[in-house]
């Protein structure tokens, strides 16, 4: 039966909507790949796969995803700078992609002049996690543990995340053991399996943390964690670096300007209206969409790119 | 132990609950059953093909399943049902042309043609026939039940009491005794094992810019794994046996000879009881075999034979046939064994993520294409309240299983003795039908030439393999095993300090890493003075 509705929602979205959305005046010379970075099945992957879904269904517009994983992101880029600037080929990343990732990479072909920036989906969540009633549920703990003597466990799931917690272990004054796991999922295994003590995770906490099984002891963005407002931000407790970033499109650099306001719209769109399955999930799983796109956006990835020379500058001196 | 009981019932609530196939009269026939069934029938007719083999219909079936039922966790366990339906009916089948034409269907049923053809010949292929289906379910149904009750234990048992060290070093052990058990010598064991780690670690490892790959853009990810694993497994066996066809004639399927005037054909009085014992003794062997990684069911089928045929020789009688003129005994004592094995071989996958055989490589690599079931200790995660949907998953292939088992008792027997008729289809037609069958099933799956490139060199790889007496499923196994062996690996030496020597810190890794330098170095010895 679904099968027999979709085309008939199609239409009637089609017939309804084409005055108010300003994604209409532009249509892709084809079908559009948009290549995905993240393993299948996951949360970043669906959240890809309803926009997909959502563009789709809005505006008619024939969507392919395709899952392109590895080298955080970079395999991605690698394959994404060579494809078309029509807005027949974008891209899911994270805003780490094309910042710290890329940067420490060093290849040429991969940096963030060679992308178009198109929107922002939603933004991390970086909590430094502990399992509750644990010996390290708090900062203080930790700090005591590791002046006692006791190496701390603490799990990353990224160079950029290993960066961040190595300077903060030197600038904090306690020696950090390391340890680089497969994804916040990996971390959280990891705790409850008791082979970390502590981690980065991105978001993927907020449910463990809402039941009592985890605790944030400290936001790793410049904001206040929003299930766990009270714990403090990391530079409180002495990191000079953030962990914030963004789930986002993008696109090959040097795109027709149409086909990015066009393209940006139509995520946005997607996005923010609550009536699409990819608003609910990334209202449940992500804490909210967070979408920003034009200017705006080029400026932030800026500033992460400043943050990100900064951060590899500081760790490379040792 | 509510808990665990509740996570038995949201188990079998997943299988019966799940996405829906087709619905008849607006009640909805649950997708997973119905695949076990489906593959359960698929399973019965390949291991009654002789040249086709439970693993190949996997290998085949997987791509496919996973373009129906696609990447979301719902299709966890329709895929598994279908794969564990093929497993058990694969084990079932291969009785068939063993019994009714000598020729085994499998390679686990060459013991069974030693008396099932010759009962068969006396005139009684339907008793032949009954009896290997009887002991075959019995030896199966008593592997899976240990199987649902070791699994969980040792599971929870290693993720209490070992560390990231000593799961490297258990991880460590069981490639190297996979390697010394495996195919003819353990020099070349090591040869194969080696090689699927250096196979791996092209372009996967924590480095931002890939390794190894020779410069080959395509190769940045690694080996697409399916087609690099079936490629050896599937394209190299395809290779040898184009080779073996052109070589020799092929060889006919030949009637058994019609039943003598009076005597029936069927169970005979007393049978039961007198195959129960041996039934018994070769389930528990084919248990024991099974749940240790490398060590087939060939092994398993040979050693219940033995020890079967000797308790034989103390106590039967005179009338009655002896071990390979035809005894009901021998073919108990092997269908019971072989089949046990295959329960058995998903301890230590459900377990600890270890496959011990190809049709566990198969529920492996499906588990990794779909993604949100990694087999592994932490599966067996008894959280509460919030429900560790792995676990269910697990439960869920549990009542998957039972259903198999039930299926076997039941429409299995009657579906099997009706595909002796396979046997005859000439391996010229086969063969290239399941390169075909394999080659599209990849396309589908990986969409990219590439894919297929990788598959016809794995292929090649796999036919010298096979050629220089190289056994295939430890370099398939050391694939698959390199990336949780390097992961676990860094992350005990990062959690450590960097301490180079880790690995022997403590008692228990250091029992393990002896032990894996024992299996190789004894082993090694044991055959050698064997034979």
């Amino acid at each position: 039966m679904k099968e027999l509705f979709k085309p008939i929602a199609i239409a009637i979205a089609a017939v309804c909507t084409p005055a108010v959305s300003s994604a209409a005046d532009w249509t892709p010379p084809g079908p559009i790949t948009m290549y995905i970075g993240f393993a299948a099945g996951g949360g970043a992957d669906t959240q890809a796969r309803l926009i997909a879904q959502g563009i789709e269904e809005r505006y008619g517009w024939k969507v392919l995803p395709q899952q392109l994983t590895g080298n955080s992101g970079l395999s991605l880029a690698a394959e994404l700078a060579k494809a078309p600037a029509d807005g027949t080929a974008i891209g899911m990343v994270v805003s780490e992609t094309l910042t710290y990732s890329a940067l420490a990479a060093g290849a040429d072909d991969i940096q963030l002049d060679k992308f178009t920036p198109l929107a922002t989906t939603a933004s991390f969540e970086f909590g430094l996690v502990a399992m509750a009633d644990g010996a390290f549920d708090s900062w203080d703990k930790v700090d005591a543990a590791a002046k006692a003597g006791n190496p701390i466990r603490f799990g990353v799931a990224s160079d950029r995340q290993a960066d961040v917690a190595y300077l903060f272990g030197k600038s904090a004054g306690i020696k950090l053991n390391i340890v680089p796991v497969k994804g916040g999922a990996g971390v959280m295994n990891g705790l409850r399996g008791g082979d970390l003590d502590i981690g980065w995770v991105a978001g993927a906490q907020s449910k463990p943390v809402k039941q009592g099984e985890m605790v944030n002891i400290a936001s790793g963005i410049p904001a206040a964690l929003k299930d766990s407002p009270d714990a403090p931000m990391i530079t409180d407790l002495g990191s000079t670096f953030y962990l914030d970033g963004y789930f986002m499109f993008i696109a090959p650099a040097k795109m027709d300007p149409a086909a990015r306001s066009s393209l940006r719209a139509a995520i946005e769109e997607v996005l923010n209206d609550p009536a699409t399955e990819a608003h609910t999930l990334v209202t449940n799983g992500f804490d909210g969409a967070d979408v920003i796109t034009g200017e705006a956006l080029d400026a932030k990835m800026k500033g992460l790119l400043e943050d990100a020379t900064n951060l590899l500058d500081e760790a490379s001196k040792g | 132990m509510i808990e665990v009981l509740n996570y038995i019932w949201l188990g079998v609530l997943a299988v019966f609950q799940g996405p829906e196939l087709f619905s008849i009269l607006g009640y909805g026939i649950p997708a997973s059953p119905a695949m076990v069934l489906g593959g359960l029938l698929t399973g019965i007719a390949v291991g009654a093909t002789p040249g086709l083999a439970g693993p190949m219909a996997m290998a085949i079936s997987l791509p496919i399943l996973i373009s129906i039922f696609g990447f979301t966790p719902d299709a966890l366990l329709p895929v598994f049902g279908f794969l564990i339906g093929i497993m058990k009916g694969a084990t079932v089948g291969g009785a068939v042309p063993a019994i009714l034409f000598n020729m085994p269907g499998t390679p686990d049923a060459l013991m069974t043609t030693l008396d099932g053809h010759p009962m068969a010949q006396n005139g009684q292929p339907r008793r032949a026939l009954k009896i290997a289906q009887l002991s075959s379910v019995t030896g199966d149904t008593f592997s899976d039940l240990v199987l649902f009750i070791c699994a969980p234990f040792l599971a929870v048992f290693v993720e209490a009491y070992l560390d990231q060290p000593e799961k490297t070093a258990l991880l460590i052990l069981s490639i190297s005794f996979i390697a010394a058990v495996m195919g003819g010598s353990v020099g070349r064991g090591l040869l194969s094992v080696g090689l699927g780690l250096l196979a791996a670690f092209v372009g996967t490892g924590q480095s931002l810019t890939p390794r190894l790959t020779a410069g080959v853009e395509g190769l940045s990810n690694g080996f697409p794994l399916v087609a690099a694993i079936l490629g050896v497994l599937i394209l190299g066996e395809i290779f040898k046996s184009f080779e073996d066809t052109i070589r020799n004639a092929v060889r006919k399927a030949k009637a058994a000879a019609p039943p003598p005037v009076g005597l029936i054909d069927d169970l005979e009085k007393g049978d039961i009881r007198r195959i129960a014992p041996h039934v018994a003794r070769s389930a528990v062997i084919g248990t024991i075999i099974g749940a240790l990684p490398g060590v087939g069911s060939t092994l398993a089928a040979t050693l219940s034979y033995t020890v079967g045929r000797h308790r034989h020789e103390k106590t039967h009688g005179n009338e009655e046939p002896r071990f390979g003129y035809g005894a009901p005994e021998g073919i108990a004592a092997t269908e019971a064994a072989n089949s046990a094995v295959s329960g058995a071989n998903l301890i230590p996958v459900l377990s600890l993520g270890i496959p011990g055989n190809a049709a566990a490589v198969f529920l492996i690599l499906a588990a990794d294409s779909i993604g949100g079931f990694n087999p592994g200790p932490a599966v067996f995660n008894f959280t509460s309240p919030d429900i560790n949907p792995e676990l269910v998953t697990a439960f869920g292939i549990f009542t998957l299983m039972s259903i198999g088992n039930l299926l076997n008792w039941t429409i299995g027997g009657r579906f099997m003795r009706s595909m002796g008729v396979l046997a005859r289809v000439p391996s010229p037609i086969l063969l290239p039908v399941v390169l075909l069958l394999t080659l599209t099933a990849i396309y589908v799956q990986e969409t990219s030439l590439f894919a297929l490139w990788v598959i016809f060199a794995f292929g090649v790889l796999g036919y010298l393999f096979r050629r220089s007496d190289i056994p295939v499923l430890p370099f398939v196994i050391a694939f698959i095993l390199a990336g949780p062996l390097e992961q676990t690996a860094h992350e005990a030496f990062a959690a450590s300090g960097g301490d180079p020597w880790f690995l022997f810190r403590s008692a228990t890794s250091v029992i393990f890493m002896t032990a894996a330098i024992a299996s190789v170095v004894l082993l090694g010895r044991g055959r050698q003075a064997g034979g």
